[in-house]
């Protein structure tokens, strides 16, 4: 089990008792109620829950999109209350690429809000694409790339700033099943090569056991964090594994959690 | 079809009414007097093309458009963009305008030559309030075209204000403004051709009238073709323009 | 405290009522140029055997020009927006077609038919079928080909195919021909009486305006505006009442009211 205790070191995220409320149509609605969760740089931690339980409002806060109501939110120890691209990479559900880029164009747009000199930007943008798999893709529009390929970009966009922390959100749920397989090992493969902290939103389980060394699982709303579960699978984890009692077994205690929160 | 067969078939059926044109005013099948064959009709276009009257006129109609875009394309797009961001003001205004684009405009020509005489600014002024609603109407549209999801990466980004202005609703909007763009010419041009018909002493508009009355049918037919040849090569223009700045809207 | 949009949009056109009656009175604005409501409608009470001789005309016109705009533009574009032979080759001449301003069409016509109602008819006709082709061309497209199959793999004719299905799929887009081709027509035969004529209500703003009776050439636009009001409420009455048929059997967002320019086709007149 993580502990609560301030982390400072580069790559670590904090909430510490965050609590946020929304103004609805019919009133206000509570979203999240004292959250508090501390991840150590290098972890990939899987949040997971039911629909409408507050994780993608987690996320948009560790990104600094939004700003709790109430409690802090820390990355390397300081707070985050706008977004910072130097220290938190987003990936969001729908890749979300502008249409009238290139794939390269995409990924170093926060180079180029940045006014990155043009050389640096292509390199580095070259560097991403080849990291997630795509060299030689840098010239393409996003209407050319199917699903699989556009999350890729997204990635590498997230990516390009080499921030510590990469902040994901369902990225994989657009896609089909054999894609998310896929581009589930992908991303174990570009974590082991970059050691970035990965804060990683799902509502599949089995996606959550297979990728995490840690999964937090939430209450519906208002979200709580009800169980911390170590996952503690060999890496790299493998198809196969998914087979495996232990998964399972992990799995089933995911199930039973959410189950007897609802 | 392959393509280079619709675009051989679609320059036979051009051909084909081009041809009747011709033949038919020719053979008798239909009164030559009041339908001239179409090489008359050209012949008679090089003619009036090389009268300084004639040239005067088209240059004032060509200036009327070209003064009535300029002025409604800026207030247009400013007032149809702040229509955008209040959303409450889109709810309200949106029906009033598609009111007006169903009322027949030229019904407040007679007001225009009240207030205005019948010069160069009434057309102009025709001009303008035939095309500004649709110009308002697209600029809403374009902005509101704007992707919310992409506005929130260019957040997660850092971008500021005016990099989100610049690098997202520009090229996102460009599409629809261009669209925009070229309907909003062809009701330009229409408004101010129908102007210088109704009342007007200049213009090609009140030539092609004036043929009319007098019953001058090779001048009317070179006139109307005139005409119609401008509204096309505008329009294709701008269409071309839009394609090649929209590519990557597949 | 806001109003709904609704009361908002009643509120603007009653303060404009009230600036066409207070404006003139005050002397803000010269009567020539803007003559006071009151007036303008104490004119047309005043004649109004003269507006409703006028009236009926151009209602006669209209008519008969939305049997050819309506009739002949929704049976010409689903003869061609359902082949896609005829779809590929004659929308884009049609779509060119568009830039050019049919109204240098109506002296031609007048030359032909004379100044009555003929040349009207015919110019309004044409002025309405293009429009209302192209977009019920378009519209055939949306009918859900689905439905078709399903109704032929439960053993359904042709007949039965064509009253069952067919029919009742096309009526949101007959309906919007109906809307479009109606709307242009009246601005057509509106437009040619202004031109050249000797009867109907655009014939009676022109008379009125060379002799300068402002008031008699505003009660003439007001009764044209009122038209335009009426002909809309009894297409949306019609719409309501079949709103069933809206949505059902349609491919894609229902019923449609994207507001681009290229969606909306209107008159350029």
């Amino acid at each position: 089990m993580a502990s609560v205790t301030a982390l400072r070191e580069r790559g670590s995220v904090e909430v510490q008792d965050v609590s946020h409320v929304y103004a609805g149509p019919g009133g206000e609605v509570p979203a999240l109620a004292g959250i508090s969760l501390a991840v150590a740089p290098g972890r990939f931690v899987v949040v997971v829950g039911p629909s409408g339980c507050g994780k993608s409002s987690l996320l948009m806060m560790m990104a600094g999109l939004r700003r709790p109501m109430a409690g802090t939110v820390l990355c390397d120890g300081r707070p985050i209350l706008d977004p910072d691209p130097d220290r938190v990479g987003v990936v969001f559900q729908d890749a979300s690429l502008f249409p009238w880029l290139t794939a390269a164009d995409n990924v170093e747009f926060p180079l180029a809000i940045r006014r990155l000199p043009r050389e640096e930007r292509r390199r580095r943008a070259a560097e991403m694409l080849r990291l997630v798999g795509l060299e030689g893709f840098d010239g393409r529009y996003p209407h050319e790339l199917s699903g699989g390929m556009k999350q890729r970009v997204s990635i590498a966009r997230g990516l390009v700033q080499d921030p510590p922390v990469l902040l994901m959100d369902e990225p994989f749920a657009a896609l089909d099943e054999q894609t998310r397989m896929t581009m589930g090992q992908e991303l174990l493969r570009i974590w082991s090569q970059t050691k970035k902290t990965v804060v990683f939103v799902t509502h599949s389980l089995t996606e959550a056991v297979y990728l995490a060394d840690e999964v937090l699982v939430m209450s519906p709303r208002p979200g709580r964090i009800i169980d911390r579960i170590e996952v503690a699978l060999a890496r790299p984890r493998t198809y196969e594994m998914m087979a495996s009692d232990a998964f399972g077994r992990l799995r089933d205690r995911i199930w039973r959690q959410i189950r007897s929160a609802a | 079809m392959s393509r280079i067969g619709l675009v051989l078939a679609r320059s036979a059926v051009v051909a084909a009414f081009l041809a009747a044109w011709e033949v038919l005013p020719r053979i008798g099948a239909v009164n030559a007097r009041l339908l001239p064959p179409l090489s008359t009709t050209a012949a008679m276009l090089v003619d009036i093309l090389g009268r300084p009257a004639t040239t005067g006129d088209l240059l004032t109609t060509i200036g009327e458009i070209l003064v009535a875009f300029a002025l409604a394309v800026p207030v247009g797009a400013a007032i149809g963009m702040l229509v955008a961001e209040n959303d409450y003001a889109g709810r309200v205004l949106k029906p009033l305008f598609f009111f007006v684009l169903s009322i027949p405009k030229s019904i407040f020509l007679p007001l225009m030559i009240l207030a205005l005489g019948i010069g160069f600014w009434q057309k102009v002024a025709f001009g303008i309030f035939s095309t500004i609603f649709i110009l308002i109407m697209g600029a809403t549209a374009a902005v509101e075209s704007v992707r919310a999801d992409h506005l929130l990466v260019a957040r997660a980004c850092g971008a500021g204000r005016l990099q989100t202005v610049a690098r997202v609703y520009v090229p996102s909007m460009l599409p629809v403004l261009l669209e925009t763009l070229r309907i909003a010419m062809i009701f330009n041009f229409t408004g101010v051709i129908l102007a210088e018909m109704y009342a007007s002493r200049t213009g090609i508009g009140h030539l092609i009238a004036n043929w009319g009355e007098d019953f001058m049918m090779p001048q009317l037919y070179a006139s109307v073709l005139l005409v119609a040849l401008l509204a096309i090569a505008c329009n294709e223009t701008i269409r071309w323009l839009e394609t090649r700045l929209s590519a990557w809207r597949a | 405290m806001r109003l709904s949009p609704a009361a908002a949009r009643w509120l603007i056109v009653a303060i404009l009522i009230l600036l066409w009656e207070a404006l003139p009175r005050l002397g803000l604005v010269a009567e020539l140029f803007l003559p006071p409501l009151s007036s303008t409608i104490a004119a047309a009470v005043a004649d109004w055997r003269e507006y409703a001789a006028a009236l009926l005309v151009t209602l006669y016109e209209v008519a008969l020009a939305m049997v050819i705009a309506c009739g002949g533009g929704i049976l010409a574009g689903a003869a061609v927006g359902g082949f896609a032979l005829t779809r590929n080759l004659l929308l884009p001449i049609f779509s060119t077609l568009y830039a050019v301003p049919i109204v240098i069409l109506y002296p031609v016509l007048t030359a032909w038919l004379g100044i009555g109602s003929e040349s009207k008819i015919a110019f309004a006709g044409v002025y309405g079928f293009f429009p209302t082709m192209l977009g019920t061309a378009a519209g055939i497209r949306t009918i859900d080909p689905q439905l078709l199959l399903a109704a032929r793999s439960m053993g359904a004719s042709f007949p039965q195919r064509l009253a069952r299905v067919i029919i009742p799929a096309s009526i949101p887009t007959v309906l919007a021909g109906l809307r479009l081709g109606g709307a242009l027509v009246i601005i057509g035969v509106v437009v040619s009486e202004m031109l050249t004529s000797t009867a109907g209500i655009g014939y009676l703003v022109t008379r009125y305006r060379t002799i300068l009776d402002s008031t008699h050439v505003f009660a003439s636009v007001l009764l044209i505006i009122l038209l335009t009001v009426a002909f809309n409420a009894l297409v949306r009455a019609v719409e309501r009442r079949t709103v069933i048929w809206q949505t059902a059997g349609r491919r894609g967002a229902g019923g449609g009211a994207e507001m681009t320019p290229a969606a909306v086709v209107p008159a350029s007149a």
